[in-house]
């Protein structure tokens, strides 16, 4: 059995996250869910899991999950070092980052990666969508599609670490059409809720990657409904 | 202030040309008075009773009651009823109620106001009472989340302060905290356990604690996280009802509400539907504290019924054919209609008007929405069919199927003129289109056209259907049932 950890569902299922963990259980019976609460200690820190989620939060959440996974940045570290699977959606991708500016108020994150992250409360919510190349280290690619939904924006050097090359939209801040961070098996976005519906072709290639069949539920469904998306949205914002 | 008067007088300028055109309710008039004069809303007089009503769910059927309710106890109100929830809409309703010398002229304003723009709008509006009725789950795009929307709606209290009441929801966990540290006067209203028997919805509203991150626990749960609960870790738990219903009878249509003196009153409901048994509770609870008796609200609510715009319903050869109001991306308020009607125990058909107006600038961001709102609970027998229309009819179609909803029950078609075709015209008691708020029109039409094709196909003739004029007011006594002869 794979272990999948989902981390945190009470607090990180706020636009349905938590489908993405469903998805993957139902597509394959060689998955064994661990659901942590945040008064848990993690199942990483304890033993070795094959993946790792962790979804959008609210603006006081991520601030406390941060601090709940600070004594193990250098766990997440290494687990990140030696391939284990991460898929980070939505703001959480932030906790990953140097730190969160929030007016004046600066909230240090863990640091892993070299980007700050701020926050504009004050302004009209950011929306968009976007479509994308994702090109693995092996040259696999696949097609992306993304809901973005946002107070803030992510600011760095992302050239080397992006997850996803924007064809439509925009990446991790208006300014760049670099989107994401992709290093060995970390898969960082701000694409909120049910990334792997939003993308079945992940959601196979991260199948592979755990080492399972690869065949969805209602794959046909599925993959009309996301080519379908994907004519609409390049057919209405291309 | 000559700015502010110019603003006054090209605004009502304006309003009075739209009457002359029959278009009140275009809101251009409050956008300009705005434009104008960006404080017109401090400076514009006010009537001596203000009333704002906001919070996710319940607003317009709530604030549509209180308006009837003020206007039939003899007060001239006026009110933002055309769905204009926002700054130019408050300009306009407030500059409706004043003179050219800014006199007012009305004995009451009644605003209902989007949670978004309270922060911004309230301090210099400064109502005797702001009513939330709650916060749920909402439209991402345009509303985050909740924790948000309470920053949003808190903004207003803080700089209230004392200058306004708060009357919330005591059985609502997040909206309850609201104006707990500004100085505002707080009235709760709340509920005994109703026996809704909700279902688990997937994606829960409130998380954690909000005080001490501990895990709340619920007596009793009305629907969604509304309901009578605590936190074994902390203090926090439902606080004590000024108005209190303690009986509450959904199919016999009436809500017993005790008042802190320990009289008991007894009042009609306008449905058999929880939330808007909430609605009728928290009408009455503004109703009460702004002094109309007992029996006048209770004599006035036999009068009332859904407003158009959320239920209408055609009857014709033995079936009923409603349209009801959902709020697509609601998450809160679909998954809510998603649970009705599995309860609502006739054998019906179940049609998905839900792609938002705003979408047509904004392609395939339903998607989160759609796996927020508890499609499972469509799984229930005696819906017979799921018909869906529309861009998102695939994403529908897959949803439908995780949710554990046979194939054959589901039918999903890009083009909306299809609809029809699959509806069956006999072997159901009912049919519901289920549309998104902002096509009220929309859903009417596809309604109508389902009835037109069963009256076809029975050989009757279909020009002899008569609509809605869904815009009509509940108040002027105009039934929300059609029946075709």
């Amino acid at each position: 059995m794979k272990r999948v950890e989902f981390l945190f569902p009470e607090l990180c299922n706020i636009y349905a996250e938590s489908y993405n963990i469903e998805y993957l259980s139902r597509c394959s019976d060689e998955l064994e869910i661990i659901n942590t609460r945040h008064n848990e200690v993690p199942a990483f820190v304890k033993g070795e899991v094959d993946m790792i989620y962790l979804g959008c939060l609210t603006e006081r959440k991520q601030e406390k999950v941060i601090e709940i996974l600070r004594p193990y940045t250098d766990r997440i570290k290494e687990l990140i070092e030696k391939g284990t699977i991460f898929l980070i959606t939505g703001n959480s991708v932030e906790i990953f980052g140097k730190s969160i500016k929030d007016g004046d108020h600066v909230i240090p994150a863990l640091g892993i990666f070299d980007f700050t992250a701020t926050r504009y409360m004050d302004v009209e919510r950011h929306n968009s969508q976007y479509v994308g190349t994702f090109t693995d280290s092996e040259g696999e690619q696949i097609l992306m599609l993304g809901h973005r939904s946002q107070f803030s924006f992510a600011y760095g050097d992302f050239d080397s670490t992006k997850f996803i090359d924007i064809e439509i939209g925009i990446g991790m801040n208006p300014d760049t059409k670099a989107e994401g961070i992709y290093v060995n098996n970390f898969f960082g976005t701000y694409s909120l809720g049910p990334y792997f519906i939003m993308n079945p072709l992940f959601a196979k290639y991260i199948l592979r990657k755990l080492g399972v069949d690869d065949t969805l539920i209602f794959e046909k469904e599925a993959i009309e409904a996301y080519e379908y998306r994907r004519d609409e949205l390049r057919r209405n914002l291309g | 202030m000559i700015r502010f008067y110019i603003a006054l007088w090209a605004s009502k300028l304006l309003y009075a040309i739209n009457k002359m055109r029959g278009d009140e309710r275009d809101d251009r008039p409050g956008l300009l008075a705005f434009k104008i004069c960006p404080d017109f809303l401090a400076r514009v007089a006010k009537p001596k009773l203000v009333i704002t009503v906001t919070g996710t769910n319940g607003k317009t059927t709530t604030s549509t009651l209180l308006y009837n309710q003020l206007t039939d106890a003899g007060y001239k109100v006026s009110f933002n009823d055309w769905g204009a929830n926002l700054h130019a809409g408050y300009c306009l309703n407030l500059l409706r109620g004043v003179t050219i010398f800014n006199k007012p002229r009305m004995d009451a304003s009644l605003l209902e106001a989007d949670e978004n723009t309270l922060g911004h709008t309230m301090g210099m509006i400064e109502p005797n009472y702001i009513l939330v009725t709650n916060i749920c789950k909402d439209s991402l795009r345009r509303n985050g989340h909740p924790e948000y929307i309470f920053d949003r709606i808190e903004k207003a209290f803080e700089k209230l302060g004392s200058k306004t009441t708060a009357i919330l929801n005591a059985n609502d966990p997040i909206s309850r905290l609201l104006a707990e540290n500004t100085g505002t006067p707080r009235i709760f209203f709340g509920m005994n356990d109703a026996h809704t028997n909700p279902f688990e919805n997937r994606v829960n509203d409130l998380g954690v604690c909000p005080v001490c991150g501990g895990d709340v626990k619920y007596n009793y749960r009305h629907y969604r996280h509304i309901g009578d609960y605590y936190c074994p870790d902390c203090d926090f738990k439902t606080p004590e009802s000024k108005y209190y219903a303690t009986d509450v009878d959904l199919e016999g249509r009436s809500i017993a509400i005790k008042e802190q003196d320990g009289s008991v009153n007894t009042y009609p409901l306008i449905s058999e539907t929880i939330y808007n048994a909430f609605n009728v509770l928290s009408m009455v609870t503004v109703a009460r504290e702004v002094g109309i008796a007992p029996k006048t609200i209770s004599k006035f609510l036999e009068t009332q019924i859904v407003t158009k715009i959320r239920e209408t319903c055609i009857k014709y050869n033995g079936i009923e054919y409603h349209t009801y109001g959902t709020k697509s991306q609601n998450v809160s308020a679909a998954s809510t209609v998603f649970e009705y009607m599995a309860k609502e125990p006739s054998v019906k058909e179940v049609v998905f008007c839900l792609d938002e107006v705003q979408d047509r600038n904004h392609p395939s961001e339903t998607l989160t929405w759609i796996y927020e709102t508890d499609y499972e609970f469509l799984k229930s027998p005696n819906i017979k069919k799921i018909i869906c229309a529309g861009h998102m009819y695939l994403n529908h179609k897959l949803r439908l199927l995780l949710a554990g909803i046979p194939e054959d029950k589901i039918f999903c078609v890009e083009e909306d003129e299809r609809v029809p075709e699959f509806v069956d015209t006999e072997g159901i008691d009912k049919v519901y289109v289920l549309f998104e708020i902002d096509y009220v029109v929309k859903g009417g039409m596809w309604r109508d056209n389902i009835v037109k094709r069963a009256m076809e196909l029975n050989g009757d003739d279909p020009s002899k259907l008569d609509s809605f004029d869904y815009f009509d007011n509940a108040s002027n006594g105009s039934s929300n049932v059609k029946e075709v002869r």
